[in-house]
This record gives structure tokens, C-alpha cells and sequence, in this order.
């Protein structure tokens, strides 16, 4: 495991070290820098730009910024300094993207535990009248943008709020007040605030992977070792679960690598629409300050995340499929 | 010599054997396919409709008063009875007045008791269908700038919504189909240059593709957008959404392509051509590419529902379609103006999303009837 573990991290790196180039030059080409709007204020005399330029090293060529980046990311985990916060970019993105990480973890859970369970509902009851009602559903909720359906659910839960009082929280991660709670108090604080935005994006990103899963199970059953296994005496739930969802899941496990990114980008939206203190609402954000560091660290991070993924996947994979040797 | 004749037999004439082309084959059996084809006449009339948006609309695409300013103006109902005598007659609207209301400092619409008559094919706007076509006919409308139909209710500058939604699939139906066309050449282009030259080109190929692959596609995509900068012409905004999205997606395929060709290449047929004498170009063009006709049909189908989607969400984050512009992601965008509780006093402004909702699921019909009409396993 361990050596496999190794080679996975070491054919990583040129595709980490390239990936941060293309980052860091997208970044070059775009117009101005952080420094433009001083440069237009009037009160700002060029000296003191000139300083900030010194300090920030934007007087320096490109390749020479870049390569200090590299340097200094690589031996210090220093990922440089935001120019919005005056803060190290790791110490504002930390926080951010650990918000962002439980909210895709209680998304995937909410993910899975719908998918799975119709997706294989689907394929054992073939064409009864429950399977159509779910197909029908899943395929209108495959045309609603992950926003979209977040911007329904909110003019719902106004209405509820308006009707019954009830306070539902939309907003934000943590509602006022929210420093002076006790620990556990915290923790269901937050619970509650995650609640309707991960279940949200669950049911917009679940109607694929039921249709996906269904279809897999169908394809199993109608193999030949399932008809064995019957044959045998296999209880129904057995055959199931044992012989045929676990050989319907490998394709799945194998993509569950680039999940963990695929969801945080793609719970972006979700955050923008539920003002969530995630990842993207700052990356928007710093796109318009022109926070060049905040902006790579936080698309490294990113990148990282998805590299870490895909390894992981490897190993699952490696557990659920015996086939597969490791190492 | 005896003459002998032979009785000329009637062979029965036989019916020749046609032979049947793939894409024929595929063809009939999405005439088989009804939802399909429903899938695909609905989004033949969504063209229509954009063509001919201008004159469905009843208002220009960025009309406002600015001294009447109708902000959010509600839907307006149209009425069809006279409300003193009862007796039905032209279909008007009333007028509405706005006052302020002093307890709760928001303005309120209020319908006064004037009616305004809505006639059929009014002069207004001037407008050129297609960029050709001058025009200043209008299907409905009051004629009267300052007593306007809203059937979808006004957005935030006082805008009909209507006619900003009816406008908007312009550019929504129009990006997210060109980017994945645009995309797929790229495709298979970057795919073929792979399996042919090998090495280095392929490596690099390769490996950009590994790249593009690695970096979250929100985060990639809000980067190179950023490359731009924001108060661009909005002309150019729409072309640089409509590049991004085609540079970020072709990876997929210039993967499959590379496979599929180097695969094929080692195929007897190929080395037939190659033995008559066939050029490079010819035996890539008309021997190695046809191969994959299929599968660029099918990925194509589904990836354009996807890109629709895509688009949607940049335009509702601000880096899509730019004001005067609009589609029907950026008009979700006001949504969220004024925070999220006002919500529900202008539930209209959630409408223009139904649009992509509809137009995701027609694709998405269209896009799964030509996979089933493809794939032999399914064929009937």
C-alpha cells in the first residue's frame, strides 16, 4: 500500500507543478494588478506605490515571482500574502475551505443516501409504477441548475416562514449570537445552517447518479453469476446488495476521485445563493480586488484536493474489487 | 440443328437488398422514439421563438423610463370583461399606479381604474430579425410607454421581464450549442494531432489535457475569466464566456479520439488504404475519423444540455452575459438583489429560469433518443 501510495504522489507532482504554472500565468495575463486602483488615487504618491510594489514583489519579471511562489509554497507552505486581508493567503483560505469541505461532506452523505437507494429500487423494480414516477422526477430535476432549484426552495421556505413562523435558516453558517454557545450548541448551529443548502445540491446531483446506478444494476443482474447465485438458494437480499451492487458500484468508486472537487466547484453556486462563507463567494470576490495569491491558493488548494481524490479512489476501489492489486 | 428454345423463365424480380447506412439505421430508429422527437420539435420551436424574438416581445430589450421607473413592476392580469358592464371586449390591462407606502417605506404597485386596451401587431420598437430583417411590429402590446403589458412582471430597472427573457434565449440557446461545437473540433483536432504525430506533440497534448482536468472547472473557469477585464464591451463579454467554455471542455474527447485512432490505425482497413497509395490526410479524413461519428454525435447531444447549465451559472454569478445583455441565468441574478427575504414579493423573477429548465430537458430527450438510436444493444 505504501509504495503504491508513494508512486501515486510522484505521478502526481509534474501534473501539480504544470497545473500551478497555468495558474499563476492566467493570473499574469489578466489586466492591472492589485495595485491599480491605488495607482489612481491621487492621494497615493508613486513612492509610496513604489514601496508597496517592492513589498508585494510585483517589480519583479513574472518567472522570478513565479518562482519565489514555487519556493516559498513548497519549503514554508507559505502561499504568499493577501492583499485584501494583509493576511498570510493559507490563514484566510484555511477557514474557507474547511467550510466549504463540510458542506460537500454532508452533501455526499445526502448524495448517496438518495442515490443508492433509488437507483437500486429502480433496477429491482423494473418498470413497475414506482420506478417511472422516479425516473420521471429525476429527469425533470436534471434540467434545474443546482441555483435555480436553491432559489425555489428559498421562495418555499419564505413562504413557510411567513405562514408558520418557523425560522428555517438560509442564510450564512451561523446565526447570531453564535460565539457565545456552548460547544455542542455550535455544532447543531451549523448543522442546522448546512442542512438545506447541502440537501439542495444533493437532489440537484443525485438525479444523475440514480439514473447512472440503475442502469449499472441492470446490467449485472442479467449476468450470468446472478443467476447462479440464485440457483444456489441466495437469499434475494444477498443477491442484491452482495452480488450485484457491488459489482454495479465499481465505475462508480473509480469516479469518486474527482468528486470531492467536482463538488466543491460545484457547490459554488449553492454558496453564492445561501451567502455561505465557502470557497467560491471569496474567489469572486477577490477576482474583482485582483488578490492575485488569494486567487492561486486558493485554485492550488483546489487542485491538491482533486490530486488527493484521485488517489483515494484508487484505494477504494482497490478495496471494494478484489481484482485490483495495490501496490 | 435443332433450334432450341428456351422458354425465357421469369426470374421473379428480386427487390435489390438495400443496404443500409449506419446514420440511416439510427435514423429510423429515433423515428421510433417519441419523446425524442418531441424533445428535438421543442427545440426547433425555442429557435424559432429566438429568431423571432424581437417581434414576440413587446418591448425593446433594454426599455426604461427613467422618469416613470416601474422597478419590479407586478404582473400585469389581463382582463377580458369590462368590470362596470361585464360584457367582453378587447383584452386590456389597467394602469398601474405606484405610492409609497409610509409604514413599510416600499413602494406599491396598485392598478388605477384606466384600461388600456392591448391590440394585435402594434407598431413599436424597431428591431432586425437575424440582423437583416428591419422591422418595428410587435405581436402584442398597448402602443403606450407608460401603461405596458407585463406578463412576467417588470425586473429591476422596470423592464418588461418578458421581453428580457424572450430575448435572453438569444444568447442562452445560442452560447452553450457553439461552445460544444467549437469544443468538439477542438476535440478531436487536439485528439487526432496526438495519435498521429506522437512523442512530443502527444505528451504535450497529453498532458495539457491532464492539466485542464486537475483544476476544479468553477474555479478554472472564474480564472480565465478573470483574464478579462470585467467592464469589457458586453458584445466581447459573450464571446469570451463562449471561448472559455469551449477551451475548458475538450479534453474528454481528445482523450477518446487519440484512443479510438490509435486503435483503429492498426485495423486492416486502414492499411488497405494505406497499401492503394491513400494520403495521410485522406486515410485521417475519410478513413480514420468516420470512426468516430458515433460517439461524437452522442457525447455532442449530452454535452450541450451540460454547457447550457454551465452557462447559466456564470451569467447568475456576473462574469456571462453583461448588461444590456442578458440570459436567462443573469436575469435569475436578480433574485438575489435586496437579499433573499424579498424574495417573496417578486416571485416572478424566478420565471426566465423555468426557460432553462425546459429547454435542459428538451436536449437532454433529444440528446438520450440519438444515444438509444446509436447504441444496437437497444435497437427494435
Amino acid at each position: 500500500m505504501i509504495p503504491f501510495l508513494l508512486r501515486r504522489v510522484v505521478q502526481s507532482i509534474p501534473t501539480l507543478f504544470l497545473a500551478s504554472l497555468l495558474i499563476f500565468f492566467v493570473i499574469q495575463l489578466a489586466p492591472g494588478d492589485f495595485l491599480t486602483p491605488a495607482k489612481l488615487n491621487p492621494n497615493i504618491s508613486p513612492e509610496q506605490i513604489a514601496s508597496l510594489e517592492r513589498n508585494f514583489g510585483l517589480d519583479r519579471h513574472p518567472i522570478e515571482q513565479y518562482l519565489l511562489w514555487m519556493k516559498n509554497m513548497i519549503f514554508n507552505r507559505d502561499f504568499g500574502l493577501s492583499f485584501q486581508y494583509q493576511q498570510p493567503v493559507l490563514d484566510v483560505a484555511i477557514p474557507r475551505v474547511l467550510n466549504s469541505l463540510w458542506l460537500v461532506l454532508l452533501n455526499l452523505i445526502f448524495f448517496y443516501a438518495i442515490a443508492i437507494p433509488l437507483g437500486v429500487y429502480g433496477a429491482v423494480r423494473q418498470n413497475s409504477l414506482g420506478d417511472k414516477a422516479v425516473n420521471v422526477v429525476l429527469y425533470f430535476l436534471l434540467g434545474f441548475p443546482s441555483f435555480f432549484l436553491a432559489l425555489i426552495v428559498i421562495y418555499f421556505i419564505l413562504q413557510v416562514r411567513n405562514a408558520t413562523g418557523w425560522d428555517i435558516p438560509i442564510n450564512g453558517m451561523t446565526s447570531n449570537g453564535f460565539d457565545a454557545m456552548a460547544p455542542l450548541e455550535k455544532v447543531w448551529d451549523v448543522l442546522k445552517h448546512l442542512l438545506i443548502p447541502a440537501l439542495v445540491l444533493a437532489i440537484s446531483d443525485a438525479a444523475g447518479l440514480t439514473r447512472v446506478i440503475r442502469g449499472l444494476m441492470l446490467e449485472v443482474m442479467r449476468s450470468d453469476y446472478i443467476r447462479t447465485a440464485r440457483a444456489k438458494g441466495v437469499s434475494e437480499r444477498t443477491a442484491i446488495w452482495k452480488h450485484t451492487f457491488r459489482n454495479a458500484i465499481l465505475p462508480i468508486v473509480a469516479g469518486i476521485g474527482g468528486l470531492l472537487p467536482a463538488a466543491i466547484s460545484g457547490a459554488g453556486l449553492t454558496e453564492v445563493v445561501f451567502a455561505y462563507p465557502g470557497i467560491t463567494p471569496m474567489i469572486l470576490d477577490a477576482i474583482n480586488t485582483q488578490d492575485l495569491y488569494l486567487i492561486a491558493g486558493f485554485t492550488v488548494l483546489g487542485t491538491v484536493l482533486l490530486v488527493i481524490g484521485n488517489a483515494l479512489s484508487d484505494i477504494l476501489l482497490a478495496v471494494v474489487d478484489p481484482r485490483i492489486k495495490v501496490g | 440443328m435443332t433450334r432450341v428454345t428456351t422458354v425465357p423463365t421469369s426470374t421473379p424480380v428480386k427487390a435489390p437488398v438495400r443496404s443500409q447506412s449506419q446514420l440511416s439505421v439510427a435514423w429510423g430508429q429515433f423515428r421510433k422514439n417519441r419523446l425524442a422527437q418531441v424533445g428535438g420539435t421543442m427545440i426547433i420551436l425555442l429557435y424559432l421563438m429566438a429568431i423571432f424574438a424581437p417581434f414576440l416581445a413587446p418591448d425593446g430589450l433594454s426599455n426604461y423610463s427613467t422618469s416613470n421607473i416601474t422597478r419590479f413592476h407586478p404582473p400585469t392580469p389581463i382582463g377580458l370583461r369590462d368590470p362596470e358592464t361585464g360584457a367582453f371586449g378587447r383584452p386590456f390591462v389597467f394602469k398601474y399606479t405606484q405610492q409609497l407606502n409610509m409604514d413599510t417605506f416600499v413602494n406599491e404597485f396598485k392598478p388605477s381604474a384606466e384600461k388600456c386596451p392591448i391590440y394585435f401587431g402594434v407598431r413599436g420598437d424597431s428591431y432586425r430579425i437575424l440582423g437583416l430583417i428591419p422591422g418595428n411590429l410587435h405581436l402584442f402590446g398597448t402602443g403606450q410607454p407608460d401603461c405596458k403589458v407585463y406578463l412576467m412582471g417588470g425586473e429591476d430597472l422596470g423592464r418588461d421581464l418578458l421581453s428580457r427573457t424572450l430575448y435572453a434565449s438569444q444568447i442562452s440557446l445560442t452560447i452553450g450549442v457553439a461552445a460544444v461545437l467549437i469544443s468538439t473540433l477542438i476535440g478531436l483536432f487536439m485528439g487526432a494531432m496526438a495519435a498521429y504525430f506522437g512523442g512530443f506533440v502527444d505528451t504535450v497534448i497529453m498532458r495539457l489535457v491532464e492539466v485542464l482536468a486537475s483544476i476544479p472547472t468553477l474555479f478554472l473557469l472564474i480564472l480565465l475569466r478573470s483574464v478579462f477585464p470585467k467592464e469589457i464591451n458586453p458584445i466581447l463579454a459573450l464571446y469570451v464566456i463562449l471561448g472559455i467554455l469551449a477551451f475548458i471542455n475538450w479534453g474528454g474527447l481528445a482523450r477518446v479520439t487519440r484512443g479510438q485512432l490509435l486503435s483503429v490505425r492498426e485495423q486492416d482497413f486502414v492499411s488497405a488504404a494505406r497499401a492503394l497509395g491513400a494520403s495521410d490526410n485522406r486515410i485521417m479524413i475519410r478513413h480514420m475519423l468516420p470512426t468516430m461519428t458515433t460517439y461524437v454525435i452522442v457525447t455532442t447531444s449530452l454535452a450541450i444540455p451540460a454547457t447550457i447549465l454551465t452557462e447559466s451559472g456564470l451569467s447568475f454569478l456576473g462574469i456571462g452575459a453583461v448588461e444590456p445583455y442578458a440570459s436567462w441565468g443573469s436575469l435569475l441574478k436578480q433574485a438575489q438583489d435586496g437579499g433573499l427575504s424579498s424574495l417573496n414579493t417578486r416571485p416572478w423573477v424566478l420565471i426566465p429560469g423555468f426557460f432553462i429548465v425546459f429547454t435542459v430537458m428538451c436536449f437532454q430527450l433529444l440528446g438520450d433518443g440519438l444515444r438509444d438510436a446509436f447504441d444496437p444493444r437497444k435497437r427494435s
